[in-house]
């Protein structure tokens, strides 16, 4: 940042000149002075870079200008604030961002700069600005200035006598805002005049403990710069200037680390939660509810992740994971694993499957880095069951349907990634009213606190939830956290089981024959009587018939056709081909090929899902 | 364990082929039944909930007369139709292939007899030649009052269900009762996975199985249809159909 005390070519000096006659220098009595700015200005630098949030540099800026060198600080910031982009240009606008000492400029918001204008150059620097003394002939220098920036009225306002100094803040690449310091006058606040009085400006150069030895130098007019009494009492000297200028450099630098660092940890932020799922699909016979806490310490951004996936026969699969360590690569290899959980999940394959899959596919993908712990497990809302797998993380709680809880003993298994070790499926009962909450360590792991213990105090906490509901699951488990700074992420997935009845599903194998779908065309009705809905017969049966036309062109295996009611009507046909049927465009003569366009005109949603072992297609009407 | 008796010398006039076949189709169901021995207990834990068949042995309990002779084809574990029926004062004769399920059964309801048979040699020489169960072979024909087999006929192709059932009816005597459950299904012998295992699975949809009975030598008095899912994940819902049957002729 080039000097904005220093006389440009062309433009009239910042400061006209010393209105303080030179005192003999080097003499004795300047160096305390000199000592004591030094000290000051050490301090004040090391406040001002003491944070990287920006708010706190720009209170800590102001708690160091005011009252020490002003009675009031106010902090314009460009708006918007410069992003990632490399150059960020000439700032358009200006945002009050911080203000000490004075409501100067609380309601002119947002000011645009005139391109051209005085805002304009002083900011580029083409302009000085300051320091004034209003009502003295010294004030028009900066008057077009501030008008821009506070209005004429507000400005009005502002006693004659009043000080101003305006100074850029410069970041590394751009100007990122402009400093206004403010004396009032009457205050007796200048330290040429008020040397005497134990006033906070000058106690503040004192702070290094000793008195001052003599009183400083008193400011006298010169003939060169002629103004009132007031403009001495308060005005900004040369010294004065130069100390703001340094502090302005200094803060211009600290508010761009801290806009940078924002940005970063943003970044970071984002891709995190970019990578995490927003909503959960609620499904049937299952509901989830989910938490992420990212950490609050260090870079705050982890590797935990929480997962759930619909699986054919209303089953889900829920996830929970941790990737080691606490970066930004934690976070990006997180997204890559809950990607191949995704696509590994949707195959339909059983818990430890998916887990050795997933565990090949982090070796493949960086063996040193790609080491995660996971839970994976799938609800089964028919069979009221539940199948788990664990990859060396912490075990999840069951909640029973009478409140009682347990810590889930399964084999502990070996993190993803570490290779070679086998998984195992669990599979337990999970009946209507019961409950799964799925964590990350960061839940019951702290400095002060043993894994031990914690897990001890969420299944006793979880244990008196007088209710299942999942959000009250989070809640309650949540509550276990002991104040202060979370040095760990957390993720959290509760799942309430609610099942759904047999009497609700329909199942059948039937033999890929010329016949079938015929049969289970009546099959589908038969069902569809029973369950009183024979309004939605007509077109379930036409859809049946066509995706199992479709099924027994290339089954080798039984087709299956599974029909569950619950708020809708599902239907899904199996078989054990994996060619996925397309929607395409049959003639007008051709017979074949008119399947998924009659699904996709008749149901309210359909798809298909290939499997670890062929595919399903379904559909879902809604109930009449 | 479940050995023997899969393999004898073909016998009679019968082609070479045919004789193989025969063979080892006899093979395959002692096969299955090994397969049965290991399930054993599991199967219980999978099928838990019996309605549809409690009910079918409430209604042979409220046809017959205290004391009948009752057979109970693949009666597994005994649990649930050997320990009502025998609780309920019949005479009840338990048969299965698999021996670890005779086991099981003699733990559960110990008043009814058991034999291990394969129920393809009901009523036949081979009752008595190779499984030693005179009881069973075709001097018994006409001396049951009743039988039920649950869920024991789904293990045959649907060629042979059709001659199990006419042995069946060959033990009833006239008007005798069969209780009959079954899986709702288009299947024949197919093989699927069932508990760890893979077991062939043949089934009927309602109409072809009525049909089926009727043929055999059955009238159907009432059927009833009862959706069921097994607490296995591994099983997927099922479609049981329960029929009550009496021999015609």
């Amino acid at each position: 940042m080039r000097d904005p005390l220093k006389p440009q070519a062309g433009q009239p000096p910042a400061v006209p000149a010393q209105r303080r006659p030179p005192s003999p220098l080097p003499g004795p009595s300047a160096l305390p002075g000199t000592a004591e700015r030094m000290a000051y200005l050490e301090s004040a630098s090391r406040r001002i870079n003491s944070s990287l949030d920006l708010t706190a540099t720009l209170r800590n800026l102001g708690k160091v200008l005011v009252p020490s060198l002003a009675d009031a600080a106010v902090l314009h910031l460009r708006d918007p604030l410069p992003g990632g982009e490399r150059d960020p240009g000439q700032p358009t606008a200006l945002r009050l961002h911080h203000s000490h000492g004075t409501r100067l400029g609380r309601r002119s918001g947002t000011r645009t700069i005139r391109p051209g204008g005085p805002l304009a150059r002083v900011l580029s620097q083409q302009l000085p600005a300051g320091p004034v003394v209003l009502g003295t002939p010294s004030a028009a220098r900066l008057r077009p200035l501030l008008e821009e920036l506070y209005g004429a009225r507000t400005l009005g306002r502002l006693a004659a006598g009043t000080a101003l100094l305006a100074l850029p803040l410069r970041g590394r690449k751009a100007v990122l805002g402009l400093l206004v310091l403010i004396r009032r006058p009457g205050k007796g606040a200048g330290p040429g005049v008020d040397h005497a009085t134990d006033s906070p400006r000058v106690h503040a150069f004192t702070r290094a403990g000793h008195e001052h030895p003599e009183p400083p130098e008193p400011a006298r007019p010169t003939a060169f710069d002629l103004t009132s009494a007031f403009d001495l009492a308060s005005a900004f000297d040369a010294t004065d200037s130069a100390t703001a200028g340094h502090l302005a450099t200094q803060g211009g630098l600290a508010v761009d680390t801290a806009l940078r660092y924002t940005r970063e940890w943003e970044i970071a932020d984002q891709l995190q939660r970019s990578m995490l799922p927003t909503h959960l699909p609620q499904r049937h016979g299952v509901r989830l509810a989910h938490r992420y806490l990212p950490s609050e310490s260090g870079a705050q951004v982890g590797g935990d992740w929480y997962d759930s996936v619909p699986l054919p026969g209303n089953r889900v699969a829920l996830i929970v994971g941790d990737v080691m360590g606490h970066s930004l690569t934690s976070a990006a290899i997180m997204g890559q694993l809950r990607t191949s959980a995704q696509t590994l999940a949707a195959l339909d394959l059983p818990p430890h499957e998916v887990l050795y899959h997933l565990d090949e596919q982090a070796q493949r993908l960086g063996r040193e880095q790609h080491l995660a712990t996971c839970v994976y497990a799938v609800y089964d809302p028919i069979a009221n069951r539940l199948v788990i797998a664990n990859a060396g993380h912490v075990p999840p709680v069951l909640v029973q349907p009478d409140g009682r809880t347990e810590l889930l003993d399964l084999p502990p298994g070996a993190p993803i990634g570490v290779g070679g070790v086998d998984f195992t499926s669990v599979e337990l009962p999970a009946p209507p009213g019961s409950a799964l909450l799925l964590f990350t360590d960061g839940l019951v792991e702290s400095r002060r606190r043993s894994l031990t213990t914690g897990l001890e105090m969420l299944r006793a906490r979880i244990s008196t939830a007088h209710r299942h509901s999942p959000e009250h699951l989070c809640q309650e488990a949540l509550r276990i956290l002991p104040p202060g700074e979370r040095a760990d992420d957390i993720a959290l997935l509760a799942a309430a089981f609610d099942g759904i009845p047999a009497e609700d599903v329909a199942y059948w194998f039937l033999q890929p024959r010329h016949e079938t779908p015929g049969r289970a065309r009546r099959l589908a009705g038969h069902a569809l009587r029973r369950w009183g809905l024979e309004q939605l017969a007509e077109n379930t049966e036409l859809m049946v018939s066509e995706l199992v036309t479709n099924a027994i062109q290339h089954a080798t295996r039984p087709v299956t056709l599974r029909l569950v009611r619950t708020s809708v009507l599902r239907c899904e046909v199996g078989d054990d081909s994996p060619l996925l049927p397309r929607a395409r465009r049959a003639g007008p003569d051709e017979e074949r090929g008119r399947g998924l366009q009659i699904v996709a005109k008749c149901a309210e949603r359909w798809g298909a899902t290939r499997l670890g072992a062929g595919k399903v297609v379904w559909f879902e009407q809604r109930l009449p | 364990m479940t050995t023997g008796q899969i393999s004898e010398p073909a016998q009679g006039r019968d082609p070479a082929a045919t004789a193989h076949h025969a063979c080892l189709r006899r093979a395959e169901r002692a096969l299955q039944a090994v397969a049965f021995d290991t399930i054993g207990a599991g199967y219980s834990a999978a099928f838990p909930g019996k309605a549809g068949q409690l009910a079918c042995g409430e209604w042979l309990l409220s046809e017959l007369e205290p004391g009948a002779p009752v057979l109970d084809i693949g009666c597994g574990t005994g649990d649930p139709t050997v320990r009502q029926l025998t609780a309920g004062g019949l005479r009840v004769t338990g048969a299965d292939l698999s021996d670890g399920m005779l086991t099981l059964a003699r733990r559960t309801a110990p008043d009814a007899t058991y034999h291990r048979i394969d129920m393809y040699d009901l009523a036949t020489p081979r009752a008595v030649q190779a499984w030693n169960v005179p009881e069973l072979g075709p001097r018994a024909a006409g001396t049951f009052a009743a039988a039920s087999a649950f869920f024991s006929l789904i293990l045959l192709p649907q060629s042979e269900i059709p001659v199990v059932l006419g042995r069946i009816r060959e033990l009833l005597r006239p008007g005798g009762l069969l209780a009959l459950g079954m899986v709702e299904a288009d299947l024949d012998h197919t093989p699927l996975p069932f508990l760890g295992h893979e077991i062939r699975i043949s089934g009927y949809l309602r109409e072809e199985l009525e049909l089926t009975l009727s043929r055999t030598g059955f009238a159907v008095e009432a059927h009833s249809g009862h959706p069921y899912a097994p607490a296995d994940t591994t099983l997927p819902p099922e479609e049981q159909l329960f029929l009550r049957c009496r021999r015609i002729g």
